[in-house]
């Protein structure tokens, strides 16, 4: 099992160093984001961020994806810069952003079209491996117009776990969601993650959900608003699988809220 | 000194040329607010409207201008050309902005519509502060193209000429015809510069601001945004300019507009007061032309004309045709594809290439039929090649910028998705930007066509002053154009109608379907 923080692992699955970034504005001006900000996500953790809402949490996650470069400072992955995307690093967006022309088969199979030394045949097994998975055996042929959109969220999921990846990067996943479609999805997330034969090792989470939050994650970093600091990392010591109602729960949620504020 | 002259006599011909066009803009503006309104609130009158406006578009307006000229000269021998030159451009403006308006005001979100319910409006106040607005940005991005294409036929139709008889409107696509024929190449390209030029400052100074304007009333969250470019500072002093004369009244919060109490009932006496009179003068007027006897006359031998024709010629005519129109089309497609894309992935580009091709696009390739005709005829190339590069000239923009529209709306999830999975090159195009780009390639493909048809009118027989331009093999447009030299009405009317029907049946049963196939294929799901 991990994530039971019995044996603290120190070490930096990606790393950002004094990262800044910025948007150019309509009138030319530049709209600062992050101006020097570090941080790391560790091998096996599943980390939390949370901030205001517009602070930049979806831009970090593109930043840490490699699909945005930052004006300066470095991401190192597993050590090294990371130069552009790599199939290493899963993404799940706010929408499942499916591709609407292709069966749910193929939509997980479109991520498997690097590997080179597998077959059709081999890519379309795996691809099922990770459907039954999120449980969408049976669904293969369907396109994701015919689907419900916590079933939708699944297919991305096995998009994103398909390539096996270190890391999953999530960006709001459940906002779309029903509670209940929600709460199941989490429930899955979490139990692929605790699973060490599985991928991905570690998984960073982008919400503003705090509960959600501290349901998952093993530590919590509160972003301040523009240019985003840190404005406090909570470490969440409770054992797996949390219960909402309990009293350290809220402790928890009270710390990060005043954090907020 | 004649170069001086020369100028004086441009700058006069393009002033009448763009008056004409621009009565004819506002009467498609009127026109489309009107009919694109109805529309889209009345069900009756949308599902009357929009499948005529359909046909309306579909028909090559060429064709049918000497028969409208026949009608407005009836009216009145010296306006009546005049008046049939701005109907017809205004044929040429005024569907697209009208679909631009019903799509506008039907994609107003229902909750806009609701609070404007539960505040109470008025269908006065409705139309001034929810649907004038909806519809302002679509109408403003169909200028341009109205105007392009407005420009087109507004050179065709300056001059005509019905057997023995000819009309000539002095404006710019007679006197640049007149320059290149008698070989003065340097007035010639003094008449294109000038209208280059106008064209430029019309966008810079008129388009480019009201687009701009346009874009803070469109409900899309990631509208897709006017290009930036170099004359940004300029555009931007006429917008406050505009601003401050102009729409105030169209800001969609806060509006405050003078209630007018009594004024439904007045209003509703005024427009069927107007209504009647236009009735009464059309049936007066339809009814004295169909009694008098020289139309009554060749309305019968219209049926003549069918005979005459028979049905294996027209069918090969439009056989030969069909075959010209989709070779340009696959021609343009072969750039415009590979274009497109670049464009929609270099966004520097974009800032550069799109306004460049906005203008080329909209200058009139009337104008150059003329110098192609010539110079292929010189050169002695195949004659088809020139109806190839005429036809190309009044296609490929339709492509080009459908499919730039069309990769634009690619949601940036996607564009991620493929980035994250390493999914680049030729799988990028099979994967994401083929299946995106279909819709607004088959709509392209069909639009291209569409004006592919009116542009065969020209492109295969065009009689200037004293030399013709002839493609030599069969082609409907030909036939258009052969009627129309020896005024045989009947022959005219026939081949418009073949060619109209085809042209109807060929959109309902294969454009229409494979465009339904492709948003299929897409998903409707975004």
């Amino acid at each position: 099992m991990r994530g039971n923080n019995s044996r603290e692992i120190k070490e930096a699955l990606l790393e950002l160093r004094n990262i800044t970034f910025g948007y150019k504005m309509r009138g030319g001006e530049k709209l600062k984001v992050f101006d020097g900000l570090s941080l790391s996500v560790r091998y096996a953790e599943f980390l939390g961020i949370a901030g205001p809402s517009g602070c930049g949490k979806s831009t970090l996650i593109r930043i840490m994806a490699g699909l945005l470069k930052p004006e300066k400072g470095v991401v190192l992955f597993r050590g090294k810069p990371l130069e552009k995307p790599t199939p290493r690093i899963a993404v799940m967006f706010q929408s499942p952003a499916l591709f609407p022309w292709y069966t749910v088969l193929e939509n997980v199979m479109l991520a498997l079209i690097h590997e080179k030394e597998l077959s059709e045949e081999e890519k379309m097994e795996r691809a099922k491996v990770f459907l039954d998975m999120v449980g969408l055996i049976g669904f293969e042929s369907a396109y994701p117009a015919e689907l419900s959109g916590g079933m939708k969220s699944r297919v991305a999921l096995a998009r994103a776990l398909v390539s096996q990846p270190d890391l999953l990067l999530m960006d709001e996943p459940f906002s779309n969601l029903d509670p209940l479609t929600a709460i199941s999805l989490r429930r899955e997330i979490e139990t692929l993650w605790q699973n060490q034969s599985l991928p991905p090792s570690s998984v960073v989470i982008v919400s503003h959900d705090i509960e959600e939050l501290v349901e998952l994650c093993d530590r919590i970093i509160v972003l301040t608003r523009r240019p985003v600091k840190i404005a406090g990392v909570v470490k969440v010591n409770l054992k797996r699988p949390r219960s909402r109602r309990s009293e350290e729960f809220y402790r928890y949620v009270d710390e990060i809220y005043t954090f907020l504020s | 000194m004649s170069l001086w002259a020369a100028l004086i006599n441009v700058l006069a011909a393009l002033g009448f040329s763009w008056a004409r066009m621009t009565i004819a803009l506002l009467i498609s503006i009127g026109f489309s607010l009107c009919v694109g309104i109805a529309a889209a609130v009345n069900q009756l009158a949308e599902k009357t409207i929009i499948p005529i406006l359909d046909v309306l578009q579909s028909i090559p307006i060429l064709s049918f201008f000497p028969i409208a000229l026949y009608a407005f000269i009836s009216i009145h021998p010296v306006v009546g050309p005049e008046l049939a030159a701005i109907f017809l451009i205004f044929t040429s403006q005024a569907w697209n902005i009208a679909f631009g308006v019903y799509e506008g005001v039907r994609l107003i979100p229902s909750e806009i519509l609701e609070v404007s319910r539960s505040l109470g409006f008025g269908r006065w106040r409705r139309i001034m502060s929810v649907y004038l607005p909806a519809a302002f940005p679509k109408i403003a991005s169909n200028l341009p193209p109205s105007w392009a294409n407005g420009l087109y036929f507004l050179v065709a139709c300056e001059v005509i000429t019905i057997g023995e008889a000819e009309w000539r409107l002095f404006g710019i696509g007679t006197l640049s015809t007149s320059y290149i024929l008698s070989g003065r190449i340097l007035e010639f390209l003094v008449s294109l510069a000038a209208v280059v030029i106008a064209i430029i400052l019309m966008n810079l100074l008129v388009f480019i601001p009201l687009m701009r304007l346009g874009e803070r009333y469109k409900f899309e969250e990631r509208a897709a945004e006017v290009p930036r470019v170099w004359f940004e500072k300029l555009s931007r002093h006429l917008i406050t300019a505009i601003e401050r004369i102009f729409p105030r009244r169209l800001k969609l919060p806060s509006i405050r507009i003078p209630e007018i109490k009594a004024s439904p009932r007045i209003l509703k006496a005024a427009a069927l007061t107007v209504v009647a009179i236009a009735a009464a003068l059309l049936s007066y007027h339809v009814s004295s032309m169909l009694s008098s006897p020289l139309v009554g006359e060749q309305l019968l031998a219209a049926l003549d004309g069918f005979v005459k024709l028979g049905v294996i010629s027209p069918l090969t005519m439009i056989g030969f045709s069909l075959m010209r129109v989709s070779l340009a089309i696959i021609v343009a497609l072969l750039w415009t594809i590979p274009m497109a894309i670049l464009i929609h992935e270099k966004r520097l580009l974009e800032d550069i290439l799109v306004p460049f091709f906005q203008i080329v696009a909209s200058f009139p390739a009337t104008l150059i039929l003329p110098f192609i005709a010539k110079l292929i005829v010189d050169l002695r190339l195949p004659l088809e090649l020139g109806a190839l590069l005429m036809i190309l000239l009044g296609t490929q923009w339709y492509v080009l910028f459908f499919l730039i529209d069309g990769l634009r709306g690619i949601p940036l999830e996607e564009e991620e998705v493929c980035r994250s999975l390493g999914i680049e090159g030729f799988s990028k195009f099979r994967h994401l930007y083929l299946p995106r780009m279909l819709p607004s390639l088959i709509m392209g493909c069909l639009v291209a066509m569409g004006g592919g048809w009116n542009t065969l009118v020209v492109a295969e027989r065009i009689v200037l002053e004293n030399f013709t331009w002839d493609v030599g093999s069969p082609g409907i447009g030909r036939m258009l154009s052969i009627a129309v030299s020896r005024g045989d009405l009947p022959l005219l009317i026939a081949s418009t109608l073949w060619m109209v029907g085809f042209i109807v049946v060929l959109n309902r049963l294969f454009w229409r379907r494979i465009y339904e196939k492709a948003v299929e294929i897409v998903g409707a799901a975004r």
